[in-house]
């Protein structure tokens, strides 16, 4: 950590003892209030979160003139958040530049002297942000992206004891991911029932999720549907038990990026016996993107000319297909994650279609907005552990608290 | 994607002439004329029914190892190892033929599912290794080239070796298994439509078959292939053994079909070249076929160019490596420009 911080930092002395190195990360990490882990922790074995932590107390310690930051809160917690636009603030008042790249309105309105308003790379609005509101500028950003016929309908409500009632589609029972020294956790899904592991990122939620979806090796007991799942991870039986899976990472395992939309569609079982049925394809092609409102120059051009929001939604059309019989279970890691204001919603759309439906939906998620908009129980997971469920309704802070391992 | 297609275009024409210029300056340096050169190397190739015969009999195994290498590099394995399962095969042809007997087409088929065979076996501890072991089948296959060429030393130097001569060889095709040459005055047999029905075949199994997706997808994408719920390993697994398998059945043909006996060296490096003409081809079966015999109208050019100008065949020969780097440079250049 220690050494990726040094080449980072421009100003960190050429030849420096380990000892002193340590001591001055140390002194960085403090006076950034920043989470960093041990100065002589291995990179690689830290979680994505620290990762970020340590590249922006990077950029920080160099004191450049010009600071640019692409999304930088996306993996910290609120208080991590509220002191790093602090010192953001202090170097722009000592008269330093800031450039923030956020999807988040609260950010702009609580930091920002100027802002500049993008949609589909073209500039929509320019202005000091005390000229606007953040009603106006979310109008404008839902405006000019895709009209959406069916906003979210809100007022979702937390499952009720009749529900519980019903027969489990998930049963995870004292289960720990391999590789981590996370206590055992147990947690279960009705028919209907929506669950989001709310986390920042590093703390497990993700990798709770991964487990079920048979992406990762666990120990103790996942039943889905009443099947047993292997505890090597088994993609396969996951999906075999009527389990879909809707990756965090949706270039590297959402989509085959250099296949066509129609054969991403297609897969995991094109349809047709021995040769494809080409027919077949297009026809689901067409209807799939007619019915997700995936934007798209022709069902043969490769995934990856989608923009973000349209993957999402690709992935989205594939998984929730119903060739393959009726999801039972849905397993989603930050699927509204990057995505603007308009394809996250149809996401959350999707998501509630598909529990109303039936389908067992379980969310890992870093960002509270999110999470609260998909509504279900939530379950804060801080170092690999849950709170116990909380409602949708539970106020930001208190949720803030909770992800920072401030209150149990 | 038309604003890639046209620099793709432009480079491709500019290493090709690059190519050319290279070699006219080879062929100066060599002391001949590369006007005479020029006219030598087509003469020799495609310029009379023989010349067209030579080429196309090179062409066989040439084309049969550009469609497996097309069929590994598709499932996102770099098979290396054609070479080796090359000289497996022919190994196995060898060994088989002058035991068999009986209906001409009934032994001929079974030597060459022998040859075939004996190639996908050979390929078998590199796909164990990689699966179970982790270990790159870059590496295995190469190690295995290594076995494959000193097998084929010994073989021909002990049980295959024909005790009729001194020379090490094995023992000859009983004439009536061998192919015979599809018209007379020329080497072609029907080896080479059947390799180029093989080759279009790999390239309808790609692109047109269930399987064929599966294994592309695999290939472009191991991750989300396994996310998406595709049996990965046993799709890269059939891949590399189908791969070996082709070049097996190169070797088996070059024995049924050219050279009626295993002998040492063998082969002089059909397997690497295979590869060669699948990269140029863009890793499709049409393009690697058609690098197949462009490579194949060269190396039989060559020997013309030997014979009439005096200039070495390596030469020649040069071309192919430079071409598959200039491709790859192009390929790396144009990634970087769509990032």
């Amino acid at each position: 950590m220690a050494e990726n911080l040094a080449r980072l930092d421009s100003s960190a002395p050429f030849l420096e003892l380990p000892a002193a190195r340590r001591s001055r990360v140390r002194r960085l990490a403090e006076s950034f209030t920043l989470d960093l882990g041990e100065p002589d922790a291995r990179v690689a074995g830290l979680p994505v979160g620290t990762r970020q932590r340590i590249e922006i107390a990077g950029a920080l310690a160099a004191d450049p003139g010009i600071l640019i930051l692409d999304e930088p809160t996306a993996v910290l917690s609120p208080d991590e958040t509220a002191s790093l636009f602090a010192s953001l603030r202090r170097r722009a008042d000592s008269g330093k530049a800031v450039v923030l790249i956020t999807h988040r309105l609260t950010e702009v309105f609580e930091t920002a002297d100027r802002l500049t308003l993008l949609a589909r790379g073209r500039t929509v609005k320019e202005c000091r942000v005390a000229d606007t509101t953040a009603e106006e500028i979310g109008s404008l950003l839902l405006g000019s992206a895709e009209r959406h016929e069916h906003a979210s309908q809100g007022g979702l409500r937390p499952p009720t004891a009749a529900d519980r009632g019903r027969s489990a589609v998930l049963d995870a029972s004292a289960i720990v991911p391999s590789g981590t020294s996370a206590p055992p956790t147990s947690f279960s899904l009705a028919e209907g029932e929506l669950l989001v592991l709310l986390a920042i990122d590093g703390n497990g939620a993700d990798t709770l999720a991964r487990c079920v979806a048979g992406m990762h090796p666990f120990s103790g007991r996942i039943e889905v549907s009443g099947r047993s799942l292997p505890n090597s991870g088994d993609p396969r039986a996951f999906r075999a038990a009527g389990g879909r899976f809707v990756p965090a990472d949706r270039r590297a395992e959402g989509l085959v990026a250099s296949l066509s939309l129609a054969e991403n569609l297609a897969l995991p079982t094109p349809p047709g016996r021995l040769f494809l049925d080409g027919a077949a394809m297009a026809r689901l092609a067409g209807e799939r993107l007619r019915q997700h409102g995936i934007r798209a120059e022709s069902p043969s051009s490769p995934a990856a000319t989608l923009s973000g929001g349209n993957q999402q939604k690709l992935v989205l059309a594939r998984e929730l297909d119903d060739r393959l019989g009726p999801p039972r279970l849905m397993v989603a890691v930050h699927p509204t994650r990057g995505l603007d204001l308009s394809a996250a919603a149809a996401v959350r759309d999707r998501i509630e279609e598909a529990r109303r439906a039936g389908t067992a939906v379980l969310v890992a998620s870093s960002d509270p907005e999110e999470a609260r908009l998909l509504g279900g129980t939530l379950e804060v997971v801080y170092r690999g552990a849950l709170s116990g469920p909380l409602s949708p309704e539970t106020p930001l802070p208190a949720l803030g608290r909770r992800m920072a391992g401030l209150a149990s | 994607m038309t604003v890639v297609s046209r620099p793709r275009v432009l480079f491709a024409a500019a290493i090709a002439a690059s190519t050319l210029v290279l070699l006219a300056v080879l062929v100066l340096v060599a002391g001949a004329s590369p006007g005479e050169a020029l006219a030598a190397l087509v003469g020799g190739s495609v310029g009379s029914g023989a010349a067209l015969g030579e080429t196309l009999t090179r062409a066989t195994s040439l084309v049969l190892c550009a469609a497996g290498a097309v069929l590994a590099l598709r499932a996102g394995v770099l098979n290396i190892g054609l070479d080796g399962q090359f000289l497996m095969g022919a190994a196995a042809a060898a060994a088989v033929g002058p035991l068999l007997d009986g209906t001409p087409n009934a032994a001929r088929l079974a030597l060459l599912l022998a040859a075939a065979a004996a190639g996908a076996v050979f390929a078998a501890p590199a796909v164990w290794l990689s699966e179970r072991r982790g270990v790159p089948p870059v590496l295995s296959t190469i190690l295995l080239n290594l076995v494959a060429a000193a097998a084929v030393t010994w073989l021909v130097r002990g049980p295959l070796q024909d005790r009729a001569a001194d020379y090490p060889q094995s023992r000859p095709l009983s004439t009536s298994v061998r192919l015979r040459p599809l018209a007379p005055g020329v080497r072609t047999t029907a080896a080479f439509p059947v390799a180029l029905l093989l080759a279009a075949g790999s390239g309808v199994f790609l692109s047109r078959t269930k399987a064929g997706l599966k294994l592309r997808a695999a290939g472009a994408s191991p991750a989300a292939a396994r996310a998406i719920g595709l049996a990965d390993a046993p799709l890269r697994a059939g891949a590399l053994l189908g791969s070996a398998a082709f070049a097996g059945l190169a070797g088996g043909l070059e024995v049924a079909a050219v050279t009626g006996r295993l002998f040492d060296p063998f082969g002089s490096g059909v397997g690497y070249l295979g590869i060669a003409a699948a990269l140029l081809g863009g890793t499709g079966a049409g393009g690697a076929t058609a690098a197949a015999l462009f490579f194949a109208a060269l190396g039989a050019g060559s020997s013309a160019l030997q014979r009439d100008t005096g200039v070495p065949a390596a030469v020649a020969m040069i071309v192919p490596g430079l071409l598959v780097l200039g491709v790859l440079l192009v390929r790396r250049r144009l990634s970087g420009d769509e990032a």
